[in-house]
């Protein structure tokens, strides 16, 4: 007594079938950076609304172990879906096919590359793949203690408007020795300046900047005329390039004369803490520190363009993070549309609002500015840079190596141990050396 | 047996030159033990605008709790970023059940089979004895750097990831260092309480459990202790097995306090705040057996 | 040195009772079964967690294998090109120059303390504080002394120049760095080896002491002729691990230097880690790894024969 049961299962197959894809796909993502997390938390619910069936599930994971996390998740199959991708750390990534190349979804949802701001679509594409779809862009600027500037006479205009050259440091060096103070109150200008007494210094380099000294040299260099690479991904470096040396020297002698903190003092805590702490009036930072400064220096401060240079243009690092999708992704097609929503005005317009970055997507930096200016800090000084003279970051294979490579020089450079024209030769065959293997 | 006062070795010798030194550098040492624990406390009691301006006084001067409740996951995302913390979300209370639950585990495991070992290596005599104890010794010789990825892969392998067994696994059957440790204890244990049970026809394993246990709860309940300090700090392999969700341990859940950003600080009050705290739980544990490590255990020697 | 002990051995009995009349090879038999029995978790922890990545990293030390694809054999290069590498032998010998930096300090500062806590003061308090500095974390204890230690900002120079001295970089200094991380890495172990030495002390028998003094021996002298030759094992133990653990350092490193002023704190873990990590470089840091562990095994091989680890004074 046999009852036929094919058909009987086959109706209960189909159906948890159906429930099954009812369920929502999971798209994980993840990023760093805690201060944009309720940002994209935001982007993920109106995502959500808008795709039902899709959950994104985002996890953040402090910079220090973001790197080795996402290796890992390589290397066992748990990689997120979704993450937050770096310009040094893709190239990588893309070499040995760990990133999913989206120029085939772009084509297919005719998505305009022209929409971001200038240059950062490329620099995340190579040979015609892209890797990523950017997400913001951050430009350099000088933050300065205007309580202190006030007390000694310097305007904002003329923070505003300073040049600089390698020789005499320009009208750039004659505000940071009026800004810089000994124990019995002498600013650097005045012949009774005490160098070994120091109780406020008048700017300070962050540090070594590597191969990119995104903030600590590259806006003085590049202002100065030099250039890293001719093209992107160019295995030709030029840091043997003079100019760079005649920054590099001008930036390892402002200890001498008493205006910045030695380098070795400032390894530990950083220019940054100095700064929120009064040690130190004027010093470089990026865009996507003006929360942190906003928080913390409880005094008043404010973002200052970069001084002009040699070259009569003032120059800074245009930098872009974007998100990548991995290879062993089993949602591609869901990770896909939500990397085109964070892609997208919708998402970074949200971003925007919280005020912590600029957004890729061109015209709507104007809105980043609004809100953070909501928030009582004018960050004009970052879209005037914008709008000057911008490089992109070297960019290269064996970019890890070529850094530490360029760390090293830099810091016998500043350190005061090594002249810079001969380290940066050296530094310089290394690291060409490096990129063509 | 109690200790036998005789007369000049405890109490009469006082005021001997000797002793004045050895205080003398005993509370210098607890000094500087002391002082980098105070500026702790004393940093995590500190508005987070004032860290840098008043970094070098001793005395926080406006005193609060804020970045105690920020730990705490007591405050909201809002309020946390407002005065500089990060966006993160702690739940505190579970992070502390699982570190409680992670490290009990552990330890009570880990010391288990750890004393059962190094007894077996102590006193009985087997093929393979000195190869088999070199081998465990070596195998604090490892960096884990290289080791951890073919555990993760075996532990996703076994379906683990994200669950308690998969975070304990690693540490729960063997230790080198509580194996080498316990080891060495049995071997200074004098065998003569073991040679009269031997005599009285006694097996091994009731001599393990009832005569050289017995005698070791000193240094047993050291090792369960470091080993419990060890796993309540332990970071790397739980952050690996199970960073998000509902088995952080506290490490794992306070790692938002660390910097976030390449070029960010840290979130300094945070992190001073919630080291103070997760000592707290370890301190009080400490206070609890602390009594057992102070007693101290008199051997009778044989009668 | 022995003389003390074997004179104030307690007698034996004087009856011995017969033995049963077992066969040697049924005892031996019990003895190995019952060896094995109690051995068994263990090993097979050991086994799994242990023994079988470590043959995986040898294996992978023979290829190169950058984590994203798939490792490729290449023999023996990777040692080959170890050998050449100037930053491989730097960071070997940093290790070893912190060794020697940190580990004699550690074992004077924790025996002191540990005596200390054995004859001067059995409180409570003591041994809290003692131990405090090891309940936290290397990772914490760095950021904390980071946060100390700091030239401009930090509690430490103010102290210092306060004094008139000059200004100490700590961290930040080229010749200072390796010192300084092993000042913070004392700071937090000398609790620790304080208490592994107590417990140790807890096990030596009181009537030693007793009777040393009955015949007029001072503190200086029970401490050189009862204590240290009877700490032996416990000594050994904490050397060996101590050792082990300091040629592994990182966390310390990673948090307040990363390796540099200048390469003066690349030590050796920190490099590996870098090649595994920032380079993709994974077989080349397997060698490195191998090859560190080897010189460790080496070295604990030698001291343990030299200090005769497996006996005891008094068994």
């Amino acid at each position: 007594m046999s009852i036929n049961t094919t058909p009987l299962f086959a109706v209960l197959g189909t159906l948890a079938l159906a429930a099954g894809a009812a369920h929502a796909t999971e798209v994980k993502y993840m990023l760093w950076d805690s201060n944009q997390l309720p940002a994209y938390q935001q982007c993920a619910t109106d995502f959500q609304k808008k795709n039902a069936g899709i959950t994104i599930k985002i996890m953040q994971s402090g910079w220090g172990d973001y790197w080795t996390a996402i290796s890992t998740g390589f290397v066992s199959g748990t990689a997120p879906d979704v993450f937050t991708d770096h310009l040094a750390k893709y190239p990588e990534f893309a070499k040995n096919k760990q990133i999913v190349d989206l120029t085939p979804f772009i084509q297919r949802d005719k998505l305009d590359p022209g929409a971001y701001a200038t240059g950062l679509f490329d620099i995340w594409g190579r040979d015609g793949k892209q890797y990523g779809l950017p997400k913001d862009w951050d430009t350099i600027g000088f933050i300065v203690n205007m309580e202190q500037a006030k007390k000694a006479g310097v305007t904002l205009a003329e923070l505003q408007s300073m040049t600089w050259n390698p020789k005499d440091g320009g009208s750039f060096e004659q505000i940071v020795r009026k800004l810089t103070l000994d124990a019995a109150g002498n600013n650097a200008t005045s012949p009774k300046f005490d160098k070994k007494n120091v109780a406020v210094y008048g700017y300070q380099t962050p540090g070594s900047g590597g191969m990119m000294g995104q903030t600590e040299w590259s806006h003085f260099a590049v202002s100065n005329g030099f250039k890293f690479q001719d093209k992107p991904w160019d295995p030709q470096f030029h840091y043997d390039d003079p100019k760079l040396a005649e920054t590099m020297t001008y930036l390892a002698g402002l200890p001498g004369k008493g205006v910045s903190a030695s380098f070795e003092n400032t390894k530990s805590l950083g220019s940054d803490a100095m700064f929120v702490g009064k040690k130190v009036a004027i010093v470089p930072q990026g865009s996507w520190m003006i929360t942190y400064f906003k928080d913390s220096a409880k005094f008043e401060h404010a973002w200052v363009p970069l001084p002009t240079g040699p070259t009569g243009t003032r120059a800074t690092m245009f930098n872009g993070l974007a998100d990548s999708i991995w290879v062993g992704s089993k949602v591609k097609e869901e990770a896909w549309k939500w990397v085109k929503y964070l892609g997208s005005a919708d998402c970074q317009g949200v971003v925007a609002s919280y005020g912590v970055v600029f957004p890729a997507i061109k015209g709507m930096a104007e809105k980043a500015i609004e809100a953070q200016q909501k928030k009582g800090v004018d960050s004009s000084a970052f879209l005037t840079m914008a709008k000057s003279k911008t490089f992109l970051t070297p960019i290269a294979d064996s970019a890890s190596e070529i850094n530490e490579v360029m760390t090293g020089a830099m810091e016998s450079v500043l350190i005061g141990k090594a002249d810079a024209a001969s380290a940066l030769k050296a530094a310089n065959t290394k690291a060409n050396q490096l990129v063509k293997n | 047996m109690t200790t036998i006062t005789i007369p000049g070795l405890h109490r009469g010798r006082l005021t001997s030159p000797g002793r004045v030194v050895a205080w003398g550098v005993l509370i210098l040492m607890l000094g500087v033990t002391l002082m980098p624990l105070w500026m702790v406390l004393k940093t995590a009691l500190m508005h987070p605008s004032e860290l840098f301006t008043q970094s070098t006084q001793i005395l926080p001067s406006d005193p609060t709790l804020l970045n105690f409740k920020r730990v705490l996951g007591l405050l909201s995302t809002e309020e946390s970023l407002a005065v500089g913390g990060s966006g993160a979300e702690i739940n505190f209370a579970r992070a502390l059940g699982n570190s409680v639950l992670f490290t009990t585990i552990i330890v009570v495991l880990q010391i288990g089979f750890a004393a059962m070992a190094a007894y077996a290596f102590a006193r009985l005599r087997f093929p393979g004895r000195k190869l088999l104890f070199a081998l465990f010794v070596g195998s604090m010789m490892v960096p884990s750097v290289v080791t951890f990825i073919p555990n993760f892969i075996l532990i996703k392998d076994l379906g683990w990831l994200n669950t308690m067994a998969g975070m304990v696994a690693p540490f729960c059957l063997m230790q080198g260092f509580s194996v080498f440790f316990l080891r060495q204890f049995f071997l200074s244990i004098p065998r003569d309480l073991e040679e009269a049970a031997v005599l009285d026809g006694a097996s091994h394993l009731y001599i393990f459990a009832r005569v050289v246990l017995p005698l070791s709860i000193t240094p047993i309940v050291t090792i369960a202790m470091l080993t419990g300090i060890n796993m309540w700090n332990e970071f790397f392999w739980p952050y690996l097995v199970a960073k998000d969700g509902a088995l952080q341990v506290l490490p794992v859940a306070l790692q938002t306090f660390k910097s976030q950003t390449p070029q960010g600080q840290p979130d300094w009050t945070g992190l001073m705040a919630a080291t103070a705290i997760t000592v707290l739980p370890t301190l009080m544990l400490l206070v609890a057996f602390g009594r057992r490590v102070v007693e101290s255990v008199q051997f009778s020697g044989g009668k | 040195m022995n003389s003390t002990a074997s004179s104030l051995a307690p007698p034996r009995q004087a009856t011995i009772p017969q033995r049963k009349p077992h066969g040697l090879s049924a005892t031996r038999r019990a003895e190995t079964l019952t060896a094995w029995g109690l051995v068994l978790p263990a090993l097979i922890g050991f086994l799994v967690f242990y023994a079988w990545p470590t043959l995986r990293a040898v294996e992978i030390s023979f290829t190169d294998w950058n984590l994203l694809r798939e490792p490729k054999f290449i023999g023996l290069d990777n040692y080959t090109h170890m050998l050449e590498d100037g930053r491989f032998w730097q960071g070997m010998k940093l290790s070893a120059c912190y060794v020697l930096l940190n580990i004699p300090v550690q074992m004077v500062l924790g025996l002191f303390l540990a005596v200390a806590m054995d004859r001067l003061s059995r409180s409570l308090f003591v041994k809290s504080v003692v131990l405090l500095p090891y309940l936290l974390s290397n990772v914490l204890v760095a950021m904390m002394w980071l946060w100390m230690l700091d030239p401009i900002l930090g509690w430490a120079n103010s102290v210092i120049t306060g004094l008139g001295f000059d200004r100490q970089p700590f961290f930040g200094g080229v010749d200072q760095a390796l010192a300084t991380v092993a000042a913070v890495n004392i700071w937090r172990h000398m609790g620790l080896v304080a208490m592994l030495f107590l417990a140790g002390m807890q096990n030596i028998p009181r009537y030693l002491y007793e009777a040393a003094a009955l015949e007029g021996a001072s503190e200086w002298q029970m401490f050189w002729r009862i204590t240290l030759p009877l700490l032996r094992p416990v000594m050994v133990f904490v050397l060996v691990t101590s050792v082990t653990g300091s040629f592994q350092i990182f966390d310390t490193i990673a948090v307040t230097t990363n390796g540099g002023p200048l390469d003066s704190t690349r030590v050796i873990v920190h490099y590996i880690v870098q090649n595994a990590f920032s380079f993709y470089k994974m077989g080349y840091a397997s060698a490195m790894s191998m090859t560190l562990c080897l010189v460790m095994l080496a070295y604990t091989v030698v001291q343990m024969r030299i200090l005769r680890a497996s006996e005891h004074d008094l068994a």
